[in-house]
């Protein structure tokens, strides 16, 4: 019972936040509101036992990545903004309309879903039997270097990567540190 | 007596539906919203949205891999975020606002 009282509180948390990034006009209520979603997906994820990934998740998302937004933010100075939404109402009526359907499709073949279903039933069956889903963060580790290694290498490579052509772009004609 | 078995169970399509109405809000987001700077925070939702799916998979099928996955959803995720700032940056510098209707502009 106290596991359902809290999922219904964080969902509620998650969705209200979530949708104020969406309608919130000022930017920098925006990133608020997504630094809350973050916290309740990681108090979500506490509740389906992965400890070690909700702590990631606060300090890679709520802490570095939204830092990150918000110094972009400072930087830019928008006092206000014009034309927050896209112009055109029979446009962007299709718009809502596409993301409804899309919803209303998951939605539907999850609840439609026979293996959804006889998973969901599994799980209790499992925990019961004795095969524990825990000592997350060894088993973790376990797998990511032993069997995930390559990608995680190959990870590493595309930080590079990234970091490089981002000082590119800023080196480059009208960036922020050009030559000129 | 009413069914109430579906609000004080909570199974592993709770969470997938919560995932799905979390991942079509990022969508309406990108679609609706003109500023760059939230058009990445929806994508952020968006990947978000995808890691609760992810981890309630690993949860329900006791396989420890969509856990590993979410690790490099969120490097990815960390990654697009810096290339995205730095793009809105330099428009900013030339434009002085951040609409993506100026993006028609970098091109050549």
């Amino acid at each position: 019972m106290t596991d359902a009282i809290l999922f219904w509180f964080l969902a509620l948390v998650t969705i209200g936040a979530g949708l104020s990034v969406v309608l919130m006009s000022n930017p920098i209520y925006s990133a608020l509101c997504l630094a809350m979603t973050m916290v309740g997906v990681s108090a979500l994820f506490v509740t389906m036992g992965a400890y070690f990934l909700a702590g990631v998740q606060l300090i890679v998302y709520a802490g570095a990545v939204m830092v990150l937004f918000v110094m972009v933010l400072m930087l830019f100075d928008l006092k206000h903004e014009i034309q927050a939404f896209t112009r055109g109402k029979i446009t962007g009526a299709v718009k809502i309309g596409t993301v409804g359907i899309l919803a209303g499709l998951i939605v539907g073949a999850i609840t439609l879903s026979s293996k959804v279903m006889e998973l969901a039933k599994s799980a209790p069956a499992a925990a019961a039997t004795g095969k524990t889903y825990g000592d997350n963060t060894m088993s973790l580790a376990q797998n990511l270097f032993l069997q995930n290694v390559f990608g995680f290498e190959a990870l590493g490579v595309v930080l590079l990567v990234i970091a490089v052509g981002t000082v590119a772009l800023s080196r480059s004609r009208g960036g922020t540190h050009a030559r000129d | 007596m009413p069914e109430t078995n579906f609000i004080t169970t909570i199974g592993l399509e709770h969470y997938l539906v919560l995932s799905a109405v979390l991942f079509s809000m990022g969508m309406a987001g990108v679609l609706l919203r003109r500023n760059l700077i939230v058009l990445l925070m929806s994508v952020e939702l968006m990947l978000n949205a995808v890691n609760i799916s992810f981890v309630a998979f690993s949860k329900y099928n006791n396989n420890i891999e969509g856990q590993i996955m979410v690790f490099f959803v969120m490097t990815i995720a960390a990654a697009e975020a810096a290339v995205g700032l730095a793009l809105a940056v330099s428009i900013f510098k030339r434009f002085k606002e951040v609409n993506i209707r100026f993006f028609e502009h970098l091109k050549g």
